[in-house]
């Protein structure tokens, strides 16, 4: 069967070199690519994952890290539902930069979006940021947290899967609560009315207070 | 309510107008394909297309059951969305099986039925079967999926629906076309088909939507902001390429047809972006100018700017014309922004501005064309008043800027050019301002200005020195500064040199000038010398008398002896041999004036007095300037050319040689020995310095002129003025009211009644006044006479000038300065036509 139920879109953001793409393509097609060269402009990967017996189509953005891309990259924050920021856990420039991800994060993405901070490569014995450094951040910046190894595959999966819940969970209250507000639910290309998957607004009242439990590993 | 939801997402095509099914008669709420009961007798639509695949995958699309369906489509349009609809389906699956030459097959279908139907108006349901199947295709890993999608999207972006589609979008698809247009293959073949496909997808998703309102707003900044980045990406690895081929070109080793053959990403990425642009209606400029200029930013394209020019180049091209003004005036506030850039990064930018700003010259007229100017100046009050020490870097930036200046004002009419200058001359600071900043300021303005007057081609000086414009250009020629007055000087040469005679002229002589070329001055010029010659002749005594330096003095000989080239004629030349023999007074009778400095003076004169003489081509005054010289060679050379240089020589020479000295009687006599008239010479006093305050002593000639112009030459004088006497407002001394007609019913009754004699009467009376006013008045009054002509460019003058004295120095405020009237930001198309 080929219909899914919600639709959603993770963007990745962060400095370049931190892992993003080696995180989508574990996810996306369980490898980790030796020799991954640097994303231009933005890739785009589809993975459709099943969520208490519900067909869910996760759209992922995969942004560019350099500089130069800013511009670009930036545009496709807004319709995000969920935006993933990246740093490495063996790299402090790019923890030192987060605050200012988080800026442009503010300024082009929709405000209510699921922000999770992800610190990757657990694997490397030359951790420079602990993570209760990085568990502390996200709490301040109101973000769930969770540490990975694309290498490894450590809570790959889970970091998208928790993502996946955590929107259907947003979907639901807000379908329950209201009726669906059109203009949020930013879709999929295409919305024939009839045929149109329940669109899932990323507005929801969210609190975060769970933020550390998702992240305690 | 959303497990109902649910439902209707499980069941693709549910609807409560759908038929019973129909071999059991239930609605049918099963999904498709999965309904057992009818596997017997599948409807009549889904043999048909599941006829034309074919067993083996490889023979392709079953040609002949294609037409049975298309056939069946056509004729029972109804079925459309349904066929639609199976054929998503059937490929959904081949997709997940990576059966892909199935899903090829069923594509090709769907273009097919989608050409074949587009004037079904069921058409609607079939497309957004259509558009799933391409989104379904791009979402693949797969590139070759995603390139055959692209090419079925394109194919649909060119066909025109009927009927509108209200509620399609397309962000998925401009998102992920963006996103190929930056496809990073390793296999450079294969990436260069992504990015192509990309660029082909991006202008599909232009064409279907950029004329119909009712789907995505293309112009959204969101979309803007994938797609002119994405375009320009793909066009920077072009313009290298482009180098070569241009070269390949013109040395043959390329031909033209070989070369349009290739498409490659950077060529179509600067077509897609020339027909953006050209789309573009006002309010959507700078939706695409704006991730342009981003663009630039980010991927550090100013620095150096071949790749910043080639992509405004093509914008200036392809926007409409009535808009480029907007594509200056947007760089230009770029430029604003920018102002804490290094000065490599502004100059590139001036540069850029220089390059384009002649394209939108000719369409922005009158008061835009001001603020370009205006806005241009403030730029380099801006470059002047923030950097205390002028870099060589930021002379560049200057340098650029007033390029740009020039050649935004070499693509206007001349008389525009004159209202430039005009403005320009307004904007230097006066000589009252004697700071450092100020002085900067006054050398940099009166630098553009020289680049404006060096574009205008003088026919008229009546035209070129319009009063309001000569009056403070005299005075700025009389700078204590030696720069600037020597800028000056270049600016009345540039406007005064008609015949290409600067150079020739550059270096004071007495021997003839070989390569001179000459014309006689006509009736105009020679009323131009009668009215303003002496003001001109006047300036230049002052400025000979202020610098020995060599320069400063060769730069106003040069002005001089265009003057006398351009004007000295028979019935002027007593004027020429008053200045001539002035300057020879300022050298005997200054006491603070250097040594060397008077016998410059003596070599000027008597250069001066050989150029009329040959000029003019009296003879008895040549004769005497060449006996002169003779007497100057026996007993002192020093008073012969060249100039003597303070800084190479500290001798004192003698001066107390009256014999050697141009005589004014003599020279009165070479007239009367020629049959010349020299009342004139033998009455006037020579000119004398410092006589700007007291234009009385000097008005003693305008009235002798016309005196004299009454008695030897009314008749062509009336007929030159006759000829003026048609331009109501350049024609002093006569008020409006009794030169207009008034245009009130009576009046024009009247003048319909009356007959043509008194008509001409009325005009031959005018004449006379104006005549009269000429003869009448002395020079001050007739410039204020004069002046109302500028009226309507003064005020707006004015008015940018109280803007700018408000000390406004931030580009901060030159940007606000810049802002639209409200009328013109809200009803842009109600001003543009
Ligand atoms: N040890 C280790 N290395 C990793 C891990 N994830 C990524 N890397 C390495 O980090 C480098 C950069 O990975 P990318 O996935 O390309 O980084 P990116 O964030 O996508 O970079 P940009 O595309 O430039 O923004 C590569 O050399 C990877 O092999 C990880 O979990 N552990
Ligand atoms: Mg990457």
């Amino acid at each position: 069967m080929e219909e899914y139920k919600f639709l959603f879109k993770i963007v990745l953001v962060g400095n370049a070199g931190v892992g993003k793409t080696c995180l989508v393509r574990r996810f996306t097609q369980g490898l980790f690519p030796p020799g991954q060269g640097a994303t231009i402009g933005v890739d785009f990967m589809i993975k459709t994952v099943e969520v208490e017996g519900d067909k869910i189509k996760l759209q992922i953005w995969d942004t560019a890290g350099q500089e130069r891309f800013r511009s670009i990259t930036q545009s496709y924050y807004r319709s995000a539902h969920a935006l993933i920021l990246v740093y490495d856990i063996s790299c402090q420039p790019t923890f030192d930069c987060l605050p200012d991800w988080l800026r442009e994060i503010h300024e082009y993405a929709n405000t209510k979006v699921l922000k999770i901070l992800v610190g990757n490569k657990t694997d490397r014995d030359d951790r420079e940021i602990p993570t209760q450094i990085g568990e502390e951040f996200a709490k301040q910046h109101d973000m769930y947290f969770l540490e990975t190894s694309a290498k490894e595959a450590e809570n790959v999966e889970r970091l998208f899967y928790e993502i996946a819940a955590e929107l259907i969970d947003q979907a639901r209250s807000k379908d329950n609560s209201s009726s669906m507000n059109k203009n949020l639910s930013d879709s999929v290309g295409l919305s024939p009315q009839g045929s149109k998957p329940p669109q899932v607004s990323c507005c929801s009242g969210l609190s975060n207070q769970s933020s550390s439990q998702t992240g305690n590993t | 309510m959303f497990s109902y939801r649910c439902m209707r997402l499980i069941i693709p095509r549910p609807s409560v107008s759908r038929p019973p099914c129909s071999c059991c008669f239930q609605p049918c709420l099963i999904p498709l394909g999965c309904c057992g009961c009818c596997s017997a007798l599948r409807p009549r639509y889904k043999r048909l297309v599941d006829n034309i695949f074919p067993v083996n995958s490889e023979d392709g699309l079953v040609k002949s059951n294609m037409e049975k369906l298309t056939f069946y489509s056509l004729s029972s349009p109804d079925k459309l969305d349904r066929i639609g609809e199976y054929l998503y389906q059937k490929a959904s699956k081949d997709i997940n099986r990576k059966r892909y030459k199935f899903v090829e097959i069923a594509m090709e279908a769907m273009d097919n039925l989608l050409q074949a139907c587009h004037a079904q108006t069921t058409l609607n349901l079939f497309v957004e079967s259509f558009l799933r199947m391409v989104q379904k295709l791009l979402e693949d890993s797969n590139p070759n999926l995603q390139i055959l999608a692209t090419n079925s999207f394109v194919k649909f972006a060119n066909i025109n629906e009927d009927t509108p589609s209200y509620h399609r979008r397309y962000d998925f698809f401009i998102s992920k076309f963006s996103s190929m247009c930056h496809g990073n293959n390793d296999n450079i073949e294969l990436r260069d088909s992504i990015r192509l496909a990309g660029i082909k997808g991006v202008q599909g998703v232009i064409r279907k939507t950029v004329s119909d309102d009712l789907v995505e707003n293309i112009w959204e900044k969101q979309h803007m902001e994938k797609i002119v980045p994405s375009l320009l990406f793909n066009m920077q690895f072009g313009v290298n390429v482009m180098f070569v081929k241009k070269n390949m070109l013109a040395s043959g080793d390329l031909t033209p047809v070989e070369d349009a053959t290739v498409v490659t990403p950077p060529v179509l990425a600067e077509e897609v972006l020339r027909e953006l642009v050209g789309r573009a209606s006002f309010g959507h400029i700078r939706s695409v100018l704006k991730p342009l200029l981003t663009h630039l930013d980010r991927h550090e394209l100013w620095v150096p700017n071949t790749f910043a020019i080639h992509t405004f180049r093509i914008v200036m091209i392809s926007i409409q014309p009535q808009y480029s003004y907007t594509v200056v005036e947007t760089l230009m506030q770029h430029l604003d922004n920018n102002f804490k850039s290094s000065p490599k990064t502004r100059t590139s930018l001036a540069v850029v501005l220089s390059k384009i700003i002649a394209i939108a010259a000719g369409e922005s007229v009158g008061p835009s064309a001001l603020d370009i100017i205006n806005n241009l100046l403030t730029h380099l009050r801006t470059s002047v008043s923030t950097t205390t020490e002028i870099t060589p870097e930021e002379s560049q930036y200057q340098e650029a800027l007033i390029n740009a200046l020039g050649e935004f004002a070499n693509h206007h009419p001349d008389y525009q050019k004159i209202e430039i200058m005009l403005f320009i001359m307004n904007t230097v600071p006066d000589l009252s301002k004697k700071s450092k900043g100020d002085q900067m300021l006054q050398n940099i303005l009166l630098k553009s200005l020289l680049k404006v007057g060096t574009q205008y081609s003088t026919t008229s000086f009546e035209k070129a020195f319009p009063a309001s414009f000569l009056q403070p250009l005299l005075k700025m020629a009389r700078a204590p500064h030696d720069p600037t007055r020597i800028i000056v000087m270049q600016i009345f040469q540039s406007l005064l040199d008609r015949h290409q005679n600067e150079k020739v002229l550059s270096t004071v002589s007495i021997k003839p000038y070989a390569a001179l070329s000459q014309e006689t001055p006509s009736r105009s010029d020679i009323i131009f010398t009668h009215k303003y010659g002496a003001n001109i002749m006047q300036a230049l005594i002052d400025s000979m008398a202020l610098s020995e330096k060599l320069d400063s003095l060769t730069s106003s000989y040069n002005t001089a002896a265009l003057l006398i080239v351009e004007m000295a004629c028979g019935e002027t030349v007593q004027e020429f041999l008053l200045f001539i023999l002035g300057i020879q007074q300022v050298a005997t009778t200054s006491d603070d004036l250097s040594n060397i400095h008077k016998c410059c003076l003596h070599i000027i004169a008597i250069a001066l007095l050989t150029l009329t003489a040959r000029v003019t081509g009296i003879n008895n005054l040549l004769e005497y300037a060449q006996k002169i010289i003779e007497d100057r060679k026996q007993e002192a050379t020093y008073l012969l050319p060249p100039l003597l240089d303070s800084k190479k020589s500290n001798k004192s020479y003698n001066l107390n040689l009256p014999h050697l000295a141009i005589d004014k009687m003599a020279l009165a006599e070479c007239l009367q020995n020629a049959g010349m008239d020299f009342n004139r010479l033998q009455t006037g006093v020579p000119y004398a310095l410092n006589q700007i305050d007291n234009p009385g002593h000097r008005h003693s000639w305008v009235e002798s002129v016309s005196n004299h112009m009454t008695h030897r030459n009314s008749s062509a004088d009336l007929t030159a003025y006759n000829a003026d006497a048609d331009s109501i407002s350049s024609s002093p001394g006569v008020s409006k009211k009794a030169l207009a007609p008034e245009y009130t019913v009576d009046a024009m009754k009247r003048y319909l009644a009356e007959p043509p004699e008194s008509v001409k009467r009325e005009q031959q009376e005018k004449q006379k006044q104006i005549v009269r006013a000429f003869r009448e008045s002395d020079f001050e009054d007739l410039m204020k006479r004069t002046e109302p002509k500028h009226d309507v460019i003064q005020n707006r003058l004015n008015d940018l000038f109280n803007s700018l004295s408000i000390d406004n120095k931030t580009p901060q405020n030159a940007a606000n300065q810049n802002e639209k009237p409200i009328y013109e930001t809200n009803f842009p198309e109600l001003f543009y036509y």
